[in-house]
């Protein structure tokens, strides 16, 4: 740019050691964990999490894997891994996708009542889960499906449709009028220029959208609690009733482990897709 | 008010050399433009004038002290910007005294000051307002008012007025002229429009590329242009340009010998030289076959009427010319004709430097 | 075909020159209305979840919050009995003011850092990159795993305190997490770890966008850098630091996973909130008329949040 600034050396060093001080703040608790993952049983007993590891050893990482035990069941939150994936992959596809048909009829087809429609969406954007979580559970059970994978894949799509409709639709409407009326005046329909015209624009937004909703769903732990179904239960559950198993001596070293493979495929997922990261979170937070 | 002098500056962006070797001596009190294209480095010439840039090499000195390293607060100086960079947040009043509650004057001072800004602007019916009420020129008086109420030693404009409308500019334009007579203020003012320059400034410092190809009233840069350069920028419509060929006392264009008796060489010329022949639409004329008259053979190509004068464009070989001609006269013409030169008006250069003759 | 619409239709489309639109503009009429049809048809799984998920969902669980409903529901209307049992409750009574302290200081704190680290990233040049990575990867991250870290880091045997203990300083005390009266406060430290770099990447995009020129005329005006952040910049852009107040404080109403995995309410239920006495009495405790009140407080607080917000936005948008 050019505006020159105002800037005395003293200054520019004091701005930069703010923050490195800062970021140490964001960083210690991970690499504290991390540390304390590499522990060996007897160093984790006797000392602070902040202290190192005198000789670092993957032994926690296995037995968290495949030997924690949640209550009764010793199988490693290998187990809570493979639900967390059985769940994340079709609730992100149909989610997103679902998202993304209905942001786009909401957006170029002129539909009379479309901000009525909006409006209610970013209002339900807002809702907190408690409200209706019962009638949900109430419904489902009717149903016959409550407490199973179907079940769980179908709460994931209800909470993420506003979010993700909104997030397509601002995305849509700022795409040129021009393309849908020339595919109009071609003879395409509704469902022709949405896999035609649409989607092979929407590259950027659908990557923006399933990084969004990968982490959400991931990440998730109420939902999967009282929707999944004992067999079903994602990670975060698993690691949550590990880190309160606490009979006997609490073994830092396995919890830190299991909180790290939780934790690990959306923060590798966040630091391969930066931008795409930090424009899904904040067009998620910044609704309408 | 005060003097401001530049004095060997070069700026460069990386590898880019913007500034190169300016030297800009403006006297007390002068409505001083920087005109030229975009990119020629005016903007950034009046950025490292009021200390928004560093600069490489060179002194900027204003009332004889030496500012180049002083911050653009420091130098008494005050600044009016294209988009006129008002604070959205604050009401006129707060936005022109703002500045001066930061430096601790005495609140009394404030008010006079802003007061008095407002009335000598018109703006005064308008200071509990928010910048986003205003129209584009009341938003433009405000940002002068602000520069006012500084009570500056030398007030830069950055291109004020390229973002108003064309009735707009002429209206400000007589706005500031007038301003510029009631202070009797040192101006610095940058734009790309030759007729604003013309009309505002007591001397143009005309650039091109990083350098000042020449620093003149208008007048002379309109009747004696320096480079090839301030001769087809200043001037609408544009001079013609001609190829010719110096003989004794005389310069040969296609077949007429047009005589150089007045003209005021630089160097001594060398016969058969080539040269290029700068003549401006209003010293062609229809030859009227009197004897002694310089003429031309050249085509007519179409008619412009321009309401008081048509403008006449003619095929003279390579050369595309423009005249300025009686309308009644240029209806209708076609053909071959017949133009005549103004021998007195003549300018000549030298195709490679581009320099005067 | 032509685009030409039949009049009525819809007055804002260009009219298109080209075929006899006399003969063929009904047929494009019918054409056009099928599209939209379609368009139609494909917003009604969406509309029916809206709807039905939703909005029945909220009507149910406020009807209910009004009625004498305890292990199952029962429709016999009671006024605002289980709201009168609700705040009579000391748990409700500590979870629904802790909900304003932890929202008040985690409104604050978040806030604070994430306008000062937008702050510092207008100003710095160089490793922006690197220092916004460290700043975001929190929110990459789930509730339980920051509320576990948090909890580990705080606690007094493993964390701080003892850390600080086998430096030397055999008396220093920090275990506000094993408090009852101030176990709150530590929900903090893990919300604003959590939370600072989503307003800061926010409120970064905001600084940037102002215009370079008003930092000029602030800088020939000699005010200085501080200054025209505080007086100038930071009120150019309320309208986004109201948007971030709004996003936090709606996090915080809807505060479930945290809680769980820091302090599960505790000691005892001294930093219990909202989200999660409504889950526990709906499941646990199994009394879905105290739950359901509860719920609808939750509502209540988060409409009476975005109401205002979403009045002035769209009375923004419509000026």
């Amino acid at each position: 740019m050019t505006t020159t600034r105002r800037h005395t050396r003293i200054g520019r060093i004091g701005l930069y050691v703010l923050l490195v001080w800062i970021c140490l703040f964001f960083s210690i608790p991970l690499l504290v964990v991390i540390s304390t993952s590499l522990k060996t049983s007897d160093e984790v007993r006797t000392f602070s999490i902040f202290s190192l590891p005198a000789v670092p050893s993957i032994a926690a990482w296995i037995k968290a894997w495949s030997s924690a035990c949640t209550g009764l069941n010793c199988g490693g939150v290998r187990v809570g891994f493979w639900n967390s994936v059985r769940i994340l992959i079709p609730s992100v596809i149909i989610s997103v996708l679902a998202g993304s048909v209905t942001g786009y009829a909401l957006s170029h087809w002129r539909i009379r009542g479309a901000n009525v429609i909006m409006l209610l969406l970013l209002v339900c954007a807002f809702i907190p889960y408690q409200v209706i979580l019962y009638p949900l559970v109430k419904t489902f059970s009717t149903i016959g499906i409550y407490s199973s994978l179907p079940c769980i894949i179908a709460v994931h799509v209800v909470f993420g449709l506003p979010v993700m409709s909104l997030l397509f639709r601002n995305y849509y409407a700022g795409l040129p009028e021009e393309l849908v009326k020339a595919a109009r005046i071609d003879g395409a329909g509704f469902w022709r220029i949405f896999l035609f015209v649409m989607l092979p624009m929407s590259v950027n937004i659908l990557i923006v959208a399933t990084i969004l909703q990968t982490t959400g769903i991931w990440n998730d732990y109420l939902l999967g609690l009282i929707f999944a179904g004992r067999d079903n239960m994602p990670m975060t559950v698993q690691l949550n009733a590990i880190a309160i198993t606490s009979t006997g001596i609490i073994e830092y070293n396995v919890n830190t482990a299991a909180a790290l493979l939780t934790a690990l495929p959306p923060l590798v997922i966040y630091f391969f897709s930066g931008r795409y990261f930090v424009r899904g979170i904040t067009a998620g937070a910044v609704k309408g | 008010m005060s003097a401001v002098s530049v004095s060997g500056l070069f700026k460069s962006f990386g590898h880019l050399n913007v500034l190169k070797d300016i030297h800009l001596p403006i006297e007390a009190g002068e409505f001083t433009v920087l005109l030229g294209p975009s990119g020629c480095g005016k903007s950034t010439l009046l950025n490292a004038i009021a200390g928004l840039e560093d600069t490489d090499a060179g002194i900027v000195e204003i009332d004889g002290a030496d500012v180049t390293h002083h911050e653009p607060s420091k130098r008494g100086i005050a600044m009016v910007f294209q988009s006129y960079a008002l604070y959205p947040t604050m009401s006129v009043r707060k936005n022109m005294s703002f500045g001066l509650r930061v430096r601790s004057v005495p609140r009394q001072e404030v008010v006079r000051r802003v007061d008095w800004a407002a009335k000598l602007l018109q703006i005064d019916e308008l200071l509990d307002r928010k910048p986003s009420q205003l129209s584009g020129g009341q938003r433009q008086r405000v940002a002068i008012g602000r520069a006012l109420v500084q009570q500056a030693k030398v007030f830069l404009f950055d291109e004020p007025l390229s973002n108003l409308d064309a009735k707009l500019r002429t209206e400000m334009r007589v706005e500031l002229k007038r301003l510029h007579k009631e202070l009797g203020a040192t101006i610095i003012y940058v734009t790309h429009d030759q007729i604003e320059a013309m009309t505002l400034a007591t001397r143009i410092a005309v650039m091109r590329a990083g350098r000042i190809e020449q620093y003149a009233a208008p007048d002379e840069l309109y009747e004696v242009p320096e480079t090839l350069f301030v001769a087809s920028f200043v001037g609408s419509p544009a001079m013609n340009f001609m190829r010719g060929r110096l003989t004794t006392g005389a310069v040969q264009v296609g077949s007429a010998e047009v005589p150089l008796n007045g003209y005021r060489f630089r160097s001594s010329p060398a016969t058969g030289q080539e040269v290029v022949v700068g003549i401006r639409p209003e010293h062609l004329a229809l030859a009227r076959n009197e004897p002694g008259e310089n003429g031309i053979d050249a085509e007519a190509l179409f008619m412009e009427p321009m309401g008081a004068d048509t403008l006449g464009w003619f095929q003279f070989g390579e050369h595309r010319l423009s005249a300025r001609l009686v309308p009644q006269v240029a209806r209708g013409l076609s053909g071959r004709v017949r133009l005549s030169l103004n021998a007195d008006h003549l300018s000549l250069f030298d195709p490679s430097s581009e320099a005067r003759l | 075909m032509s685009a030409r619409l039949p009049i009525g239709m819809d007055a804002t489309a260009p009219l298109d020159a080209g075929v006899n639109t006399a003969v063929t503009t009904p047929k494009l009429g019918r054409a056009y209305r099928a599209r939209s049809l379609a368009a139609k048809i494909a917003l009604i799984p969406a509309i029916l979840v809206m709807l039905g998920c939703y909005y029945a969902s909220v009507t149910w669980t406020v009807y209910i919050s009004m009625t004498r409903s305890f292990l199952l529901p029962v429709y016999k209307f009671a006024g605002a009995a289980q709201y009168e049992r609700l705040f009579a409750t000391p748990r409700w009574q500590v979870a629904y003011s802790n909900m304003f302290v932890f929202g008040a200081l985690d409104i604050i704190g978040t806030l604070g850092l994430g306008v000062l680290l937008a702050i510092l990233l207008d100003r710095a040049v160089r490793f922006e990159g690197v220092f916004r990575t460290v700043m975001l990867y929190p929110l990459s991250i789930s509730f339980i795993v920051t509320g576990l870290t948090w909890q580990w880091v705080l606690s007094p045997t493993i964390g701080v305190q003892q850390f600080v203990r086998d430096l030397g300083w055999s008396g220093f005390v920090f275990d506000w997490i094993t408090q009852p009266d101030r176990a709150i406060y530590t929900l903090v430290f893990a919300g604003i770890w959590h939370q600072s770099g989503l307003i800061m990447a926010i409120m970064l995009a905001g600084l940037r966008g102002v215009d370079r020129e008003i930092w000029r005329a602030a800088r020939v005006e000699g005010i200085p850098t501080w200054r025209t952040y505080i007086s100038i910049v930071l009120p150019m852009l309320r309208p986004l630091i109201v948007t971030c107040i709004v996003l936090i404080a709606i996090a915080v109403v809807k505060s479930y996973d945290l809680v769980v995995a820091m302090t599960n309410g505790g000691p005892g239920f001294s930093s219990d909130l909202p989200g999660k006495f409504v889950v526990d009495f709906e499941f646990e405790r199994a009394n879905i008329g105290q739950a359901s009140a509860a719920a609808t407080v939750m509502l209540g607080s988060v409409l009476a949040i975005i109401s205002p917000y979403l009045y002035f936005e769209l009375a923004r948008k419509n000026r």
